[in-house]
């Protein structure tokens, strides 16, 4: 099996060799008398559902609180969603893993995503991952990620760290990147989408 | 509500003049031109099609775009083209496309031969494949579940099986993770997809990615030959295909029939047939030999049996259930009432019903028939758990609510798996299902209300009242048979109080306890019931023979397919009356302690595979059993045991064959007259629609409401008991391998207050102990849905079902230590994988 | 230069408050509109000529008008999942301007008779949604959504939903579906959105951009509106330029605007001493274009000539620094990472030309290989449930058959290498 070309770039590890574990019981949707959910979760997720007509409509926002409050959408996690929105783990477990941004397994406390898309790889953004990924190793606090286009194709090569835009990044920024992280700073401030003016002539005020 | 009509239109496709139904989608009108559209994930069954495969795209004139023909509806003047250039193009492009992945192991595929992958590679692929990179590889076969393996290699992610668990079952458990090409099928974090109806799936796969674990390597198709036929192992009584090789059962498939069925399953009947090849079954007659039961010639058994009857004359009683047929209710009634001389004759594990409220109930005015559950206004599920009774029932109520908007009201005495679909849910005391029927009755005519009886408020009654009244006119109420202790008159209260008889598609549906619970009484085998509901001498209930028995009025017992140890409410009053009795005479598939220490005489019953004869369905539909396997062992058909009996007791009935006994019954029930086999092959025939219907006597007197019994109430640490029987507790659960481990241990559901005013929690181990002393051993389960102040047991156990309890309130105890260490349940299914690759 | 309508002022401090905004003259459209019959304002778009700015170009004044009227339930969706590779427009628009997209909003809805609006905006887009929250409390605040706007009998109730990632929901349906909680995969048409769409009711669908035009169009008039553009493609169009040019950045544009305007003199053109080799005139999923191409008017109707797209507006220019199955590769892969797997065709197609694309960079393919290619985009093209397998095809498509020498040259040369070795 070593030979086939596996699954790297933009993507997660699938669970394609995974068998059910026949010694657990099925998941049926969480019995709210043996679930305890944490009170702040709860309301959240309650919040969500009556935001929208239908209470399903809640799956991404509630997800997210509880990726918010543990880090990553692990299966307790999962549980404690589903029992709040009366729906079944796997309801939950399918959509998370549909989209890029549910974390299914333990992620670290920063997250970077590194655009490798056309406009940013047409600027460096390959050489650019590859350097972030090196000066971040095996820190565990720290997840790297080349991701598709994070629509800031102005600033390529660019980065979104913890859900900020940064760019255009050198390769030298890299190292700093990292180092900004680990001592707990804003990662090269001056590097912020949103200090950035707009191209088009006419966009500063008169 | 409205039912699906449309006018007749005519279409063209590949040049042929075809007429079909305007808006049947162009897959299906096709083949009424005798044009296959190839398809994999369109199955009209699951609803709304998908359009995912995109392997039925055709050319529509007028349409610049190649369309699905899964989900375009055919209009008159149509234009279609299936065999184009560009049709053909695309479809050979889509299963050039599915196989690039697909591992084209089909040598060592348990599909082959039956796999509409191969059938449409060789139908409308190309012949070869130009993608010449390596396929992928995984880990195969996976277990799915202990009943279901799976194959990713193979799977063309065609979302049946998904979509079957989303919108057919509901359950919600398999899903597809990831996303695109890495998308796969399975269920939440390893958990094992456990659903009471997960077998469908199996069936529904078109190509060898699920595949039945009992099954598989056990059979090519070519070796197989198909028999059609019907399960009677519950109520519902589905159509089957049983798949037989050598004169065994290897497999069960839908035989679907939309009047009754479907065309789906549940577990229990798609695999429970394991039990038909057990060694643990009864396959030769068995008499008492001091003190033990051993296996004697037939001709010893019948005479043993004949003499015992003989003896007790007129003291003897029967009881029929199980999946007993509607020949043999008569010819066991026949044999006690005609032969013997005693009246004393039942089919039903409770209390009395009077003649004339099942004369009232069965009125064709108020018969509802499956289909209508989906196209109702309103169903009300009235003291039943349609899961747990007539599984396959259940999966029409929600396809009413899913793709109808049916309302749905529940009045039960505990939770209900149908709970979250329903717009109403209520729980009234246990066991007070009568005297519900009566406040509900009152409050839709809009009378005074007094619901305490059944233990929930005026209010709560009024609500539903008033949901049921303003649903509109079509309203089926699904009952279970256990409400008419004591609830006839009240139902037949409500049911006039909202017209039901006046209109059509509205009604009455009784789920009986046993399965051919509706055709053994209009056989005749119901307590003060003749063949036809017609006029007998009056004879005791099932309670009233126990009590005969314990008391000496009755000093023999004939059980057709009914165990009391098992099936019957106080276990401890059966066992003093079988104590009691001189002959107690059983056919039994399986024994149960208390059988192998009471019966005298056992006959090996058949498996329904082996049967022949007629059900009849809580609907009213006569169906119609093939034998579908030579019966094993040395077993011999029921029916044939009977009339032996009655020829060795002085009176022969002149029955020689299977088609004789069935011609005796429609000669005997006037509603059933006229029938013949034939005619009840295939789909069955529902008696109510029959001219002869009239037949049916009417009541001599309007059924009158019984008064109200006081609620149950709970009192100090004690809470109100109420039980059910699982869809798993049947014998044939606990003796299918594949099965066993769906067969439930005992165990008391209690809410999350109890739980904590009781200091016990999840898995706690108690012994739940009656007011008379009497307990069970049994685990805890704190359910949010559980009200406050009950605990709810399982009947229907062989050892510590709930029958063992007779009280009305049970307090929790700490146990005793266990007499010794439970032997450990056998792993399943694994060594049937192993001794076969 | 064109006039900015969007952009203008753009950049102005504090745009993004509602003090500003109004200032700025702000919410007189919706006072506007609020005085119109319903009718009125859907005739005023549809007589703007007002094409769809999301990719598909549909005249936005139909779109409203197919909307059933009565009573049921209604939704607005405001599509704000800008995925498409290359196009970063409605995050600048939303960022600094997320009022005129709230007024936007409630005009549509007006016009269409819808009671409650949703702005599906891409997860990745945090500090955006931020912005729109806070700008849509403040709004809440004066009046200008809610219950009776502006003492008016009409209430709209907008609520910010937020994606998790995934470029699917950018289409249409797979967006309805994740809005609805599940995963986001497009749904069969028919029946559309306008008649079935969120939770079953009919739903009207729009883009930021195209939403925030209809302030403009309201306040100086449909006719007015019209004027502006070339012949179908009227107005103005933000244009997102990237890739190998000297000031990337979004350009506020008349429709007609020559291309090579909009690369080399707004946008600066490529590095000194590099030309133009390609470029996609309506992000990635755009069939190609090359330099000789640089004079098409940048309107709908001249890039369809060109048999291309205008698609959401985003110009990716790439020099001829860069070998054509680089780029074709970054486009296959992030079509296969993209597809939803819902349909066959998509998701085995996209994976089999990224298979194929790295067999001829590896040097393992034939010039037949290139022919097997070109059939499979064909067998996708058109055959799938939505747009996305397309979106792979027809741009590889197209560098197949314009670049076809070089793919050629380069699997000779690594075979060359190869043997050499």
């Amino acid at each position: 099996m070593s030979g086939v070309r596996r699954y790297k770039h933009g993507s997660r590890v699938p669970g394609w060799d995974s068998a059910a574990d026949l010694d657990k019981a099925p998941a049926t949707i969480p019995d709210p008398a043996l679930v305890e959910v944490p009170v702040e979760l709860r309301e959240q997720i309650e919040a969500a559902m009556a935001r929208y007509p239908e209470r399903h409509s809640a799956a991404l926002p509630a997800l997210r609180a509880a990726q918010d409050r543990y880090g990553w959408c692990s299966p307790e996690a999962i549980e404690q969603v589903a029992c709040v929105m009366r729906v079944t783990p796997a309801y939950l477990a399918s959509v998370a893993s549909f989209y890029d941004m549910f974390e299914l397994a333990p992620a670290g406390r920063h997250s970077v995503y590194v655009c490798t898309n056309i406009t940013c790889s047409l600027r460096g953004a390959d050489e650019l991952f590859a350097a972030i990924e090196d000066a971040v190793g095996d820190d565990p606090e720290i997840g790297v990620r080349g991701f598709e286009c994070l629509g800031a194709c102005d600033i390529a090569p660019m980065v979104s760290v913890d859900q900020v835009y940064y760019g255009p990044l050198e390769l030298a920024d890299a190292a700093r990147l990292v180092e900004d992280l680990r001592a707990g700073r804003e990662p090269i401030p001056e590097l912020a989408l949103a200090l950035r003016p707009s191209a088009d002539p006419g966009a500063a005020s008169a | 509500m409205p039912r699906p009509q449309s006018n007749t239109i005519t279409f063209s496709i590949d040049g042929r003049e075809v007429q079909a139904p305007e808006n049947m989608m162009l897959a299906d009108a096709a083949k009424l031109g005798d044009i296959e559209i190839p398809v994999f994930c369109y199955e009209p069954k699951l609803g709304q099609p998908v359009g995912a495969c995109r392997m039925c795209l055709v050319e529509i004139e007028g349409i610049p775009k190649l369309q699905t023909a899964c989900s375009t509806a055919v209009k008159d003047g149509m234009v279609v083209h299936t065999r184009s250039e560009r049709a053909v193009e695309a479809q050979r492009g889509v299963v050039e496309f599915l196989l690039i992945n697909h591992p084209l192991d089909c040598p060592v595929c348990d599909k082959g031969g039956e796999c509409p992958l191969q059938d449409i590679t060789f139908g409308w692929g190309a012949g070869r494949s130009r993608f010449i990179e390596p396929k992928r590889h995984f880990r195969k076969p996976l277990e799915l579940s202990p009943l279901i393996a799976i194959d990713r290699e193979r799977c063309i992610l065609c979302y049946r099986c998904v979509r079957f668990a989303q919108e057919i079952s509901e359950d919600y458990q398999l899903i597809l993770l990831e996303r695109g090409g890495h998308s796969f099928v399975g269920t939440f974090d390893g958990h094992p997809y456990v659903a009471p109806f997960s077998g469908n799936i199996i069936e529904l796969c078109p190509v060898g990615a699920l595949t039945s674990r009992p099954y598989r390597f056990r059979a090519r198709p070519w070796e197989i030959e198909g028999s059609g036929t019907v399960c009677t192992l519950c109520p519902a009584q589905c159509n089957v295909d049983l798949t037989v090789r050598d004169e065994r059962v290897l497999r069960v498939l839908a035989r679907q029939n939309d009047e009754v069925d479907d065309g789906w399953l549940c577990d229990k009947g798609r695999f429970a047939y394991q039990s038909v090849h057990v060694d643990e079954r009864v396959t030769a007659p068995l008499i008492r030999d001091g003190g033990e039961l051993r296996e004697v010639s037939w001709e010893r058994a019948l005479s043993e049996a004949a003499g015992g009857l003989r003896r007790a004359g007129s003291k003897v009683a029967a009881l029929a259930g199980g999946g007993a047929t509607n020949e043999e209710g008569l010819l066991l009634a026949r044999l006690v009432r005609d032969v013997l001389g005693s009246p004393d004759v039942d089919s039903r594990p409770t209390g009395a019903v009077a003649l004339d409220d099942w004369r009232a109930l069965a009125a064709p005015a108020l018969a509802a028939k499956v289909s209508d559950l989906e196209f109702a206004h309103a169903v009300l599920v009235l003291d039943c758990e349609p899961l747990d009774d007539a599984p396959i029932i259940e999966l029409r109520i929600r396809k009413g609510v899913r793709r109808q908007g049916v309302s749905l009201l529940l009045a039960t005495d505990r939770p209900s798996a149908l709970d979250p679909s329903a717009r109403a849910s209520l729980r009234f005391a246990p066991g007070r299902g009568a005297e519900f029927a009566g406040a509900l009755a009152a409050a839709v005519r809009g009378g005074d209300v007094d619901a305490a009886a059944a233990g929930v408020s005026a209010e709560e009654v009024a609500a539903l009242a008033s949901v049921l009244r303003d649903a509109g006119e079509e309203v089926v109420i699904l009952y279970g048979e256990r409400l008419l202790d004591g609830g006839a008159g009240a139902l037949l209260d409500l049911a006039d109080a909202l017209g039901l008889a006046s209109c059509a598609g509205a009604g009455l549906i009784g789920i009986p306890e046993f399965a051919n619970g509706r055709g053994l009484r209009e056989a005749g085998a119901a307590a003060g019931v003749g063949p036809g509901l017609g006029e007998v001498a009056g004879g005791r209930h099932t309670s009233g023979i126990g009590a005969g028995l314990r008391g000496g009025e009755l000093t023999a017992l004939y059980l057709l397919g009914v165990d009391p140890f098992v099936d019957l409410p106080d276990r401890a009053g059966w066992e003093a009356a079988l104590e009691h009795a001189t002959t107690v005479i059983a056919h039994a598939g399986f024994l149960s302690d208390g059988l192998r220490e009471h019966a005298t005489v056992v006959f090996p019953a058949e498996a329904y595979p082996e049967k022949e004869g007629t059900v009849t369905h809580p609907d009213g539909r006569i169906q119609r059993l093939r034998p579908a396997i030579a019966r094993q062992g040395e077993v011999r058909a029921t029916w044939s045991i009977l009339a032996d009996l009655c020829r060795a007791l002085g009176s022969d009935t002149a029955i020689a064959t299977g088609a004789a006994a069935s011609a005796a019954l429609f000669e005997a029930v006037p509603m059933y007259s006229g029938l013949t086999l034939e005619e009840l092959a295939g789909r069955g025939v529902r008696w109510v629609e029959r001219e002869q219907a009239t037949a049916l006597p009417r009541p001599t007197a309007v059924p009158a409401p019984a008064p109200p019994r006081p609620a149950p109430a709970s009192a100090g640490r004690s809470l109100v008991l109420g039980s059910y029987r699982s869809l798993w507790s049947a014998p044939e659960v606990a003796a299918s391998p594949a099965l066993a481990f769906l067969h439930p241990p005992q165990r008391v559901e209690i809410s999350p207050h109890d739980a904590r005013a009781l200091d016990r929690g999840e898995g706690e181990e108690v012994l739940a102990v009656d007011e008379s002393g009497a307990a069970v051993r049994a685990v805890v389960a704190v359910r949010d849905a559980v009200p406050a102040g009950r605990a709810i047991l399982l009947a229907g156990l062989a050892n510590d079902g709930a029958n063992v309890l007779t009280g009305g309130s049970v307090e929790l105890r700490d146990p005793p230590p266990p007499p010794e260490p439970e032997p450990a349940a056998e792993a399943v299914g694994e060594e049937i994988e192993e001794a076969l690759v | 230069m064109s006039p900015t309508i969007l952009l203008r002022d753009i950049d102005e401090p504090g745009l993004a408050t509602l003090d500003v905004y109004e200032r700025r003259g702000g919410y007189s459209s919706l006072r506007k509109a609020l005085a119109m019959v319903p009718d009125a304002i859907v005739a005023e778009i549809d007589a703007s000529g007002l094409r769809g700015r999301g990719g598909a170009g549909f005249p936005a004044g139909r779109k409203s008008a197919f909307l059933p009227k009565g009573d049921m339930d209604k939704y607005l969706v405001c599509n704000a999942d800008e995925s498409e590779p290359g196009t970063f427009k409605d995050r600048e628009l939303m960022q600094k301007c997320p009022h005129m997209l709230i007024e936007g909003i409630v005009i549509a809805a007006r016009g269409a008779g819808i009671s409650r609006a949703f702005i599906y905006i891409r997860g990745e887009y945090e500090a955006q949604a931020r912005i729109l929250d806070a700008a849509l409390a403040e709004a809440r605040g004066a009046g200008y959504i809610g219950e009776r706007i502006l003492g008016s009998d009409f209430s709209l109730d907008v609520v910010l939903h937020r994606g998790a990632g995934a470029y699917i929901c950018g289409e249409e349906t797979g967006l309805l579906d994740s809005l609805e909680g599940k995963r986001g995969n497009p749904r069969l048409k028919p029946p559309f959105p306008a008649l079935q769409g969120l939770y079953q009711g009919p739903t009207l669908i729009n883009n930021v951009e195209t939403l925030m035009t209809m302030p403009h169009i309201i306040e100086i008039g449909g006719a007015e509106y019209a004027k502006l553009g070339a012949p179908n493609s009227a107005g103005t169009k933000v244009v997102s330029v990237s890739g190998h040019v000297q000031r990337p950045g979004n350009y506020e544009v008349e429709l007609g605007t020559p291309s090579r305007e909009i690369i080399f003199d707004l946008a600066g053109g490529p590095p000194p001493g590099r030309r133009v080799k390609l470029w996609f005139p309506g992000g990635s999923s755009s069939p190609v274009l090359t330099e000789a191409d640089l004079d098409i008017p940048y309107d709908f109707d001249s890039l369809a000539k060109a048999g291309t797209m205008l698609g959401s507006g985003a110009i990716i220019v790439v020099d001829d620094s860069t070998p054509v199955l680089d780029v074709a590769l970054k486009v296959a892969k992030f079509y296969r990472h993209e597809s939803c797997g819902k349909c066959t065709p998509c998701r085995e197609g996209t994976n089999w030309t990224v298979r194929m694309l790295e067999r001829i960079e590896t040097g393992e393919a034939t010039p037949m290989d290139l022919d097997i290619m070109a059939s499979v985009q064909e067998r996708i093209i058109g055959n799938c449930l939505c747009v996305l397998g397309d979106a792979m095809a027809m741009p590889i498509s197209s560098m197949i058959s314009k670049f076809r020498e070089e793919l050629e040259a380069h699997m000779l040369s690594r075979q060359l290498a190869d043997v050499a070795a």
